[in-house]
């Protein structure tokens, strides 16, 4: 190991890191005078006694050292985690500090030679070494810290904590204890980096050489990962210590980012002078090269410089409070740092318009890494959304920041107004980015929001004037890309994403007292009322066909959704008002906050009506005006409208409203309407029928379902009615008002709430026969047959549970005449086409077939778990199970084992029949040998699926099969009769009862195969009726078993554990919950000790 | 929506249209269109604008239900495009002769005997050997634009 000259880097790295794994296995069984001795020698070794080559490799081998004993970086050793955990912690403890203190002396001792000479290759190796030791020894995972955390954690899997953290910005918090504040902050260490760091710098830009050097880019990590320290480190004196530790490394870091102006001139300045040089023709040759690349060099250095500058930043934010953050800076410049975190990134921004949005540049990775910067000013992690209160200078600085940014990306806006080459793919997955970046920047306008509303509403209003001033004479374009991203940034800034719930006012906005309590006076009013009457006037069809174009309305229909969900007839906004306007009449509404004076300008009882009217109108314009854009109707149907009816008290007002109605009656009839992409028309099905809710009484919503589906009804009958309807059904027209009547239906159908119940019922029940003929028509034509299969799995799903008896009868008997006549028309049959693509196409609407008959199954399965009606089924003769089993009788012939390779589709099947066969086992007896037999090579296939979910309902299926059985020949009846016993095929062959077959292929699983210790639970249920069903048998296996060890400890160790399998713990032939537990530990103990060598690898 | 209705009828006379048009936004995946004169399913739509606030235009990319092949077109979303009328017909099969068409019984009786059998192997052993094994075989064939070919067979007989 002290060989150290060899100059192989691989060689020596992977000699390190096997000493290393050597010394963890051994950990324990080395005793402390041996480790003292070794690691002595490895101190010496490292702090250059022996030479500059050896120092480099005792550092290296304490790089690998520590590497290898984190749990993350650790490599597998075969030995349990609670190993590794201990190493960790006795590493951690013991020796990590020491560590800690001998790379330091080690980079101590080669910095000076460093700085002083030009030619100390080894020791710069050296040097870099130490300092990406001391960067991993940082990067620890701290775990025992003062609070006497100190048990193992056994199940973590070595992932960091923090990982949400990490995950967010790049930046790692370190946390060690109060025990390392000597080491780390009380030392001159940091101070000693900085000058290392400032000599290196001055050095390298002296001499034009490489400065980006390892040792350079190790050095700034380094100094990043000392900003990020935090935690019990620092005394709990009021942050005095933490602040100074900052100040001194600020004072380092600020010469990287400082003045930003004139960083970023440099690094734009570095890169024009390249092009140049790229530009000018290759005569000077040789040297032009050679100056090309150290100018590389020193530019992204530069950059890199920059980049790491920015990083610091938003380590310090986020250790830091917003205060203490700005106070950092007071004391070597006459301003905060806010001030300078604004000042850089608007110029980091500048930058970056200057840029094509496709071209690399150091300036977005900076500009992501200061919104990051920001983000955790001003949202740190551990006060959940609560607001955080910035110093007044913060409030400055972002108000400066908020309004260049908002002005860039006006710019921005404008000028890339007329790409329409935009890959849509690209947009696609920036999409997601540039969400983030507007919620970005809504948390920087929020800081500042007295200064953002009265911003954005002054942009608005003068881009909506010059659309109207333009009055179709001017190309709108541009302003029009420019109103499309401001309504982006308003929306994130005034409203937050609901996400499924109710979202509420941003604090900014909810805190911030108004300046005067008359509503109209209200920034936020005011900004918001601008942009809805800006949306009313797309209601005019000369200004909407001027401009707005299909994009604009799909900002408008955003912003609405968004905004209405916040602020349109809140609850709040209506409690408030009936209690302020008591309060009103005494005169004492000196103190009410914006966000209320907002809400409640928008309720119920002030203008949220009108503006309610406003939205429905509009939405109806995009439906009527705008045919054929898909994404437009697809934003109004899925985001404005649902996000309208999901709130029941903007359900009240709707279903009064005049526009509503007109939307219902236009839905019915306009042709338009039908023009719609069909999904979208289930969906505003959907929307229209849930609003309903908003009736008083459950007869008026049912009227009015009754009245907005009875055309559909009505017409789908009509067709299927007709005489020709055979020759006119694959007319193309047909098809497409067949498939846009059963979308519709379909959404009513999903829509199914207690109120409307009987009215859906209704419209189901009134159509069935036609679906049943539609089917026979269509059996060719596998989009319509989906849909109807479709309707009718939502419709049975929503209705099942209020059904009365007689009504559950007609849609059993209706289901089963479904089942029938689909599986007439699909068994046996076999597509052929020349298309590869097609045939799968063919396959997979097979599959969503079956898929969706499996589906109507189970829900008529839950009949039984779930009724509200008032009478029982069975007073009708009907059963449930019978049904169902008759079902899945006509489905099976359909699954072939092909089919059951779709995931979905198998765990739907497999999940019904275990459903099924546990339920119902006497069922199964009753089944004839034919539909028996399906069932059963349907549970061996699925014991031996790879899904370990599907695996474990089989056995449960099993375990309920078998015990029925025991438990029924128990008391001296049939069973399963016939299908359990062994039987003589026709052809003479002895067939062995079904339960013979099951034990075997357990024990057969459980003893050979590899399978999840999950399922190790449900095997012994199925195993231990099937043991008491079988007992000969088992036997018998068992002495097979035995008789096949050669070994002869083997041997005896097989016999007793089969012996204990079926006689410890008092184990008994009844089955019960006791017998169950008990066999469930026999079984895990007898696996324990047979399947190490029962099973050869 | 006897507005509706009056649209639907008048459409059923004129049944020996081999399309009809309809507006590209509602076509569908799965759904017919006829690119470049051929009949085709719709395997794939996506929809793009003209430039930034121009109009909707759909992207199709279909397969030729006859030969195969992959076709494409983009179509603005409002205008219409051409849905092919796609039929099939069961029929009965009575006989393969050696000259490679078949023999199919007619639902009123008659023979009809001009359907060519596929030139694929693939297909044509498929038909071919549930023929020879004597089971009641019923062929689906599909007809669109004046081309005609078996899609599908299905085994009828009791086993």
């Amino acid at each position: 190991m002290q060989h150290a000259g060899s100059p192989e880097g691989y060689v020596l790295a992977k000699v390190s890191s096997v000493a290393a794994q050597l010394l963890k296995r051994g950990w324990h069984d080395f005793s402390t005078a041996e480790k003292e001795t070794f690691f002595h020698q490895i101190k010496q070794a490292s702090l250059g006694i022996h030479g500059v080559h050896v120092q480099f490799i005792g550092i290296n081998f304490l790089e690998s050292l520590v590497s290898e004993f984190s749990p993350s970086t650790s490599s597998a050793m075969g030995l349990p985690r609670e190993f590794h955990e201990q190493c960790r912690r006795s590493l951690e403890l013991d020796y990590l500090k020491v560590f800690y203190c001998w790379t330091r002396d080690a980079a101590l001792s080669v910095a000076n030679k460093i700085t002083e000479s030009d030619s100390a290759v080894d020791e710069v190796k050296v040097c870099t070494a130490a300092l990406r030791l001391i960067l991993q020894i940082l990067n620890w995972e701290f775990q025992c810290n003062s609070n006497g955390k100190k048990g193992v954690n056994v199940f973590s899997s070595g992932i960091r904590q923090d990982a949400g953290l990490s995950n967010r910005s790049e930046c790692i918090l370190v946390q060690p204890g109060p025990g390392w504040r000597d080491i780390l902050i009380s030392s001159r260490d940091i101070v000693w980096l900085l000058n290392l760091y400032t000599a290196l710098r001055q050095k390298f830009s002296h001499e034009g050489f490489s400065i980006d050097c390892p040792i350079a880019v190790s050095a700034r990590k380094l100094i990043m990962q000392y900003c990020s320290l935090t935690g019990t480190i620092f005394p709990s004196d009021n942050g005095q210590l933490q602040e100074h530790h900052l100040l001194q490394l600020l004072s380092g870091i600020i010469h990287w980012i400082d003045p930003p102006d004139l960083v970023s001139k440099q690094i734009e300045c570095g890169k024009s002078e390249r092009s140049l040089f790229s530009e000018s023709p290759s005569a000077a040759g040789y040297f032009s090269d050679y100056v090309l690349v150290t100018h590389q060099i020193l530019l992204s250095c530069l950059c890199s410089e920059m980049l790491d500058g920015c990083r610091a930043l938003l380590a310090m934010a986020t250790v830091t409070s917003p205060t203490m953050f700005n106070q950092l800076l007071k004391s070597i410049r006459p301003f905060g740092t806010f001030t300078l975190l604004s000042t850089l990134m608007c110029e980091v921004i500048k930058v970056l318009m200057t840029k094509a949005p496709d071209e690399e540049t150091w300036s977005w990775e900076a500009r992501d890494i200061l919104l990051d910067t920001w983000t955790a000013l001003l949202m740190p992690l551990d006060s959940a959304g609560g607001i955080v209160l910035l110093p007044p200078e913060g409030v400055d600085a972002a108000a400066t920041l908020f309004t260049f940014i908002v002005e860039s990306e006006l710019k921005a806006a404008s000028a890339s107004a007329f790409n329409d080459d935009v890959d849509s793919d690209y947009l696609h997955t920036s999409i997601s980015a540039m969400d983030e970046r507007l919620s970005s920047y809504a948390l920087i306008a929020r800081a500042a929001i007295d200064v953002a509303i009265p911003l954005l509403t002054r942009h608005c209003t003068e881009r909506f004037t010059r659309l109207h001033q333009g009055g179709g004479s001017l190309d709108p374009t541009e302003t029009l890309e420019e109103v499309y991203s401001l309504l982006l940034i308003t929306g994130h800034v005034l409203a937050d994403e609901g996400e499924g719930e109710t979202p509420l006012v941003p604090t900014a906005i909810q805190r911030h007292i108004a300046d005067s309590v008359v509503p109209d006076k209200n920034p936020v009013v005011i900004l918001c009322s601008s942009i809805v009457r800006f949306a009313e006037q797309s209601l005019n069809p000369e200004s909407r066909s001027s401009f707005f174009s299909p994009r604009l309305m799909e900002a408008i229909i955003w912003f609405l959704a968004r905004w209405s969900q916040t602020y349109l007839m809140s609850p709040e906004g209506s409690q408030d008002s009936s209690y302020s306007s008591k309060a009103d009449n005494m005169h004492q509404v000196q103190s009410i906050s914006s966000g209320q004076t907002v809400l409640r300008y928008f309720s119920e009882y002030d203008h949220g009506k009108t503006v309610l009217d406003i939205i429905v109108r509009v939405a109806i314009a995009t439906f009527m005006s705008y045919p054929g854009e898909k994404f437009l109707q697809g934003l109004t149907c899925y985001q404005l409208l649902h996000a309208l009816v999901r709130q029941k008290n903007i359900c009240i007002h709707l279903v009064t409203l005049e526009s509503w109605s007109k939307l219902a009656i236009a839905f019915a009839n306009e042709k338009m309407l039908f023009m719609l992409n069909a999904s979208h028309q289930k969906s505003l099905a959907q929307t229209l029928v849930l609003s309903a809710s908003g009736f008083r009484d459950s007869e008026s919503a049912n009227q009015y379902v009754r009245i907005l589906m009875g055309h559909m009804t009505a017409y789908l009958v009509e067709i299927s009615s007709k005489n020709d309807l055979k020759r006119v059904a694959e007319q193309p027209d047909t098809i497409l008002s067949v498939t846009c009547l059963l979308e519709r239906l379909r959404g009513a159908a999903s829509a199914s709430e207690p109120r409307m119940q009987k009215s859906i019922y209704q419209m189901g029940s009134s159509i069935l026969n036609s679906t049943l003929i539609l089917l026979e028509v269509y059996k060719h034509e596998s989009a319509v047959i989906y849909l109807l299969l479709k309707f009718v799995v939502e419709w049975v799903e929503g209705q099942i549970s209020y059904l009365e008896a007689q009504e559950t009868t007609v849609v059993i008997d209706y289901c089963m005449r479904l089942l029938q006549l689909y599986s007439s028309h699909n068994i046996g049959k076999i597509s052929l086409s020349l298309s590869s693509s097609l045939l799968n196409d063919a396959k997979s609407e097979k599959y969503k077939d079956l898929r969706a008959l499996l589906q109507l199954l189970a829900s008529l399965c839950s009949k039984d778990l779930v009724d509200f009606s008032s009478d029982s089924l069975e007073a009708h003769g009907t059963s449930i199970s019978q049904v169902v089993f008759y079902g899945l009788h006509i489905v099976t012939p359909l699954i072939s084992l092909e089919l059951l390779k779709y995931p979905k589709l198998c765990r739907d099947y497999f999940s019904l029949l275990s459903h099924m066969l546990e339920v119902y086992p006497e069922m199964v007896g009753q089944l004839n040998n034919e539909a028996f037999s399906h069932i059963l090579e349907t549970l061996q296939f699925g014991l031996h699926h790879q899904d370990s979910e599907v695996v474990n309902m089989c056995l449960r299926a099993l375990r309920a099969l078998a015990s029925y059985h025991y438990k029924e020949t128990a008391s001296g009846k049939m069973g399963l009769g016939s299908h359990a016993s062994s039987l003589r095929n026709p052809k003479g062959e002895l067939q062995e009862g079904i339960f013979s077959r099951f034990l075997r292929t357990t024990l057969q699983l459980l003893l050979f195969e590899d399978y999840s210790p999950d399922l190790v639970g449900a095997a012994a249920d199925a195993l231990f009726p099937l043991i008491l069903c079988e007992q000969g048998l088992y036997q018998k296996l068992g002495n097979e078993l035995i008789e096949r060890q050669a070994n002869q400890t083997f041997k005896s160790r097989l016999t007793n554990a089969l012996q204990s399998l079926t006689s410890s713990n008092q184990l008994s032939c009844t089955l019960d919950r006791m017998n169950y537990q008990r066999f469930r530990k026999n079984l895990t103990n007898f696996l324990i000790e047979v399947r190490g060598f029962l099973r050869i690898v | 929506m006897s507005d509706e209705e009056h649209h639907f009828e008048s459409k059923a006379d004129a049944g020996a249209s081999k399309t009809y048009p309809q507006q590209a936004g509602t076509i569908r995946k799965n759904g017919y269109i006829v690119i470049k004169g051929r009949p085709c399913k719709v395997v794939e739509v996506s929809t793009s604008k003209t430039g930034k606030h121009g109009h909707a235009k759909c992207h199709f990319v279909a397969i030729d239900i006859f030969n195969g092949k992959k076709l494409e077109d983009i179509v603005p979303s409002s205008h219409n495009c051409d849905v092919p009328h796609v039929n099939r017909t069961d029929y009965q099969l009575i006989d393969i002769s050696e000259d490679g068409f078949v023999s199919l019984l007619t639902e009123n009786g008659n023979t009809k005997d001009d359907l060519r059998l596929p030139t694929d192997d693939n297909l044509l052993s498929q038909i071919k050997d549930g023929f020879s094994d004597g089971k009641d075989l019923v062929v689906s064939v599909m007809s669109s634009m004046g081309e005609e070919q078996i899609c599908a067979l299905k085994d009828i007989g009791p086993k």
